[in-house]
């Protein structure tokens, strides 16, 4: 597990990847096992129904679906906030730790000191952020398609996919920016404080964009927003909005190269 | 000066790196050979670690080039770094690896370095390989942090203030390890703020102070130049004209029976002439780099 700078990423973030599994499945189950209390509640549907219309908007995406139904409520309770939430954190820790964390430790300069191109160091690290996405959003779907056979809903299993792949995609582009801030400041505390900010900050253009008349026309330029728009777990992934996310992901990692290669590395 | 000359190892031409408005180094003139053991001494913050680092390509010069092996150091930094063994000033290893998992990933990132020598080492240096690094001393990391730059048998060997952290049995035990190395060939680098022990390895030492190469003078003619404050506590009062007319015996003076001087050069005429009185005691103290400086390359911040 110690032949190159991937193995070696990866297997520092082992424990951390199996905290993060057990979560994620238990927040699968447990969301799970509340839908069938939910789906007899229909006077939550008329609760709904007598909110503000952007409030609805703001709170359950573009589409008014039934709440009850198991897209409506896995759509709002997971895939609207939670899962998303849940993913950034990882992927802006994860992406923060790979070149500013190490530069913060110290041990930047003893890898370094090895005959490594930092080009390389980039492309690793990148790769170890991308498996271990993508293993947690596997995970997370086979908890959700175990939880849901389990008390038979009837949610498709692919739309489930396409969603999870959404939301890991979605990681990605706050991951892929905060590696790319590092590799420009190797300062830890910044990269963590900016993309944390940046999501805020998008996720409220998305949101309040919904609502407030003069935010409309900028809500394009929130990840957030070509996320949460198509709505994947009703109508599966949006080949337009999901182009624009990897976009954004291929951008930050291919800009993090040159940005790394060119600068001085701290003390 | 020739870059093409085989000997040259390690060339520096007017190297400078300047870091917002505080200054690293200027102008900075440098050639080590091939096999000779290299001190680079000064005070801390000098400018040692920041020309150490330009060397490695961790920093890129303001202007100046730095040439290793033949290769710039800045465009070809991969080339010069497989070649090269580097033990960092402040040396942070990964914590949550043990020794020879380091070792191991060193060897790996090296293209697969045989570890026998390694293993070598760590039992000459009596080195605990199978606890994490971060429950072990600064020494004892030290030892880690030497080990695995000289394991790979590298060409040059660029060391930061190698000995800090290690006990006196170590450093002797360090010493050995670079007269080895300069028996292989191997050219070695190294950083250090405590003049005897550059006097100690070395060959060859360049002095570098406030940013900037002062000198760069053999060992034997540092020694030649050898600065001591010297205090010899007589049974008796004894006579201060005595001491005063020897040559190269500086700032006399006679309190109650202890005299003190500084001492440059040979200690024979002074030691005959104590020995004609009854001696107490004789303490010596090795002049700090500060009063060294002061003595041969003048200049305060001013005129540096």
């Amino acid at each position: 597990m110690l032949k190159n700078v991937f193995l070696k990423t990866l297997r520092d973030q082992q424990w951390s990847l199996l905290y993060w599994s057990i979560g994620l499945i238990a927040m699968a189950v447990i969301m799970t096992l509340f839908y069938p209390s939910i789906s007899s509640m229909q006077s939550i549907n008329q609760y709904l129904e007598e909110l503000p219309e952007g409030m609805m908007e703001m709170f359950m995406g573009g589409e008014i679906i039934d709440y009850t139904s198991p897209v409506g409520y896995f759509s709002t309770e997971l895939f609207s906030f939670m899962v998303p939430l849940l993913f950034l954190i990882f992927a802006i820790g994860f992406g923060t730790g790979a070149i500013a964390g190490e530069e913060e430790k110290g041990t930047l300069d003893f890898l370094l000191a090895n005959p490594v191109p930092r080009w390389r160091v980039v492309v690793e690290k990148f790769g170890v952020m991308v498996v271990s996405m993508i293993l947690l959003a596997f995970v997370f779907w086979a908890g959700m398609a175990i939880s849901i056979a389990a008390i038979d809903v009837d949610l498709s299993l692919l739309k489930l996919a396409e969603a999870t792949l959404g939301t890991m995609v979605l990681g990605l582009v706050f991951g892929t920016f905060s590696l790319w801030l590092g590799c420009l400041k190797g300062s830890r505390g910044l990269c963590l404080g900016i993309s944390g900010g940046l999501a805020v900050l998008t996720y409220l253009l998305n949101a309040l964009g919904s609502i407030v008349e003069g935010l409309r026309d900028y809500r394009f330029l929130s990840p957030f927003y070509h996320f949460l728009e198509p709505n994947i777990l009703k109508n599966g992934i949006d080949p337009f909005h999901m182009l624009v996310l990897v976009g954004l992901v291929v951008m930050f990692f291919l800009a993090s190269i040159p940005t790394f290669t060119r600068r001085d590395i701290g003390v | 000066m020739s870059m093409n000359d085989n000997n040259t190892i390690l060339n520096t031409s007017h190297l400078t790196k300047f870091y917002g408005k505080q200054c690293g180094i200027e102008d900075i003139n440098l050639e080590v050979r091939k096999g000779e053991v290299f001190g680079y001494l000064g005070p801390n913050g000098a400018g040692k670690t920041t020309t150490i680092r330009v060397l490695l390509d961790f920093i890129r010069p303001t202007s100046g080039i730095a040439t290793i092996f033949g290769f710039n150091s800045r465009l070809s930094s991969v080339e010069t770094r497989r070649r090269i063994g580097y033990l960092p000033g402040e040396l942070s290893m990964y914590g949550n690896l043990t020794g020879v998992e380091l070792l191991h990933y060193v060897a790996s990132l090296r293209g697969g370095t045989d570890l026998t020598y390694a293993t070598d080492l760590a039992k000459r240096m009596d080195c605990d390989l199978t606890r994490r690094l971060k429950a072990l001393s600064h020494g004892n990391r030290q030892k880690i942090g030497l080990i695995q730059a000289f394991m790979h048998r590298p060409q040059l060997i660029i060391l930061d203030e190698p000995t800090i952290g290690l006990d006196p049995l170590m450093q002797q035990e360090f010493y050995r390890l670079i007269s080895e190395a300069r028996t292989d060939e191997c050219t070695v680098f190294l950083s250090s703020h405590i003049l005897p022990e550059v006097e100690r390895v070395c060959d060859r030492v360049g002095i570098i102070r406030e940013g900037r190469l002062v000198a760069v003078e053999t060992v034997e003619t540092l020694k030649s130049r050898a600065l001591r404050r010297l205090e010899i506590h007589f049974a008796r009062v004894v006579p201060p004209e005595d001491f005063m007319s020897i040559a190269g015996v500086r700032d006399v003076v006679v309190r109650d029976s202890v005299l003190s001087c500084i001492v440059v050069g040979s200690l024979d005429t002074l030691i005959k002439t104590a020995a004609r009185f009854e001696v107490v005691n004789i303490v010596s103290h090795e002049p700090s780099l500060e009063e060294v400086f002061l003595t041969y390359y003048g200049g305060s911040k001013s005129n540096a």
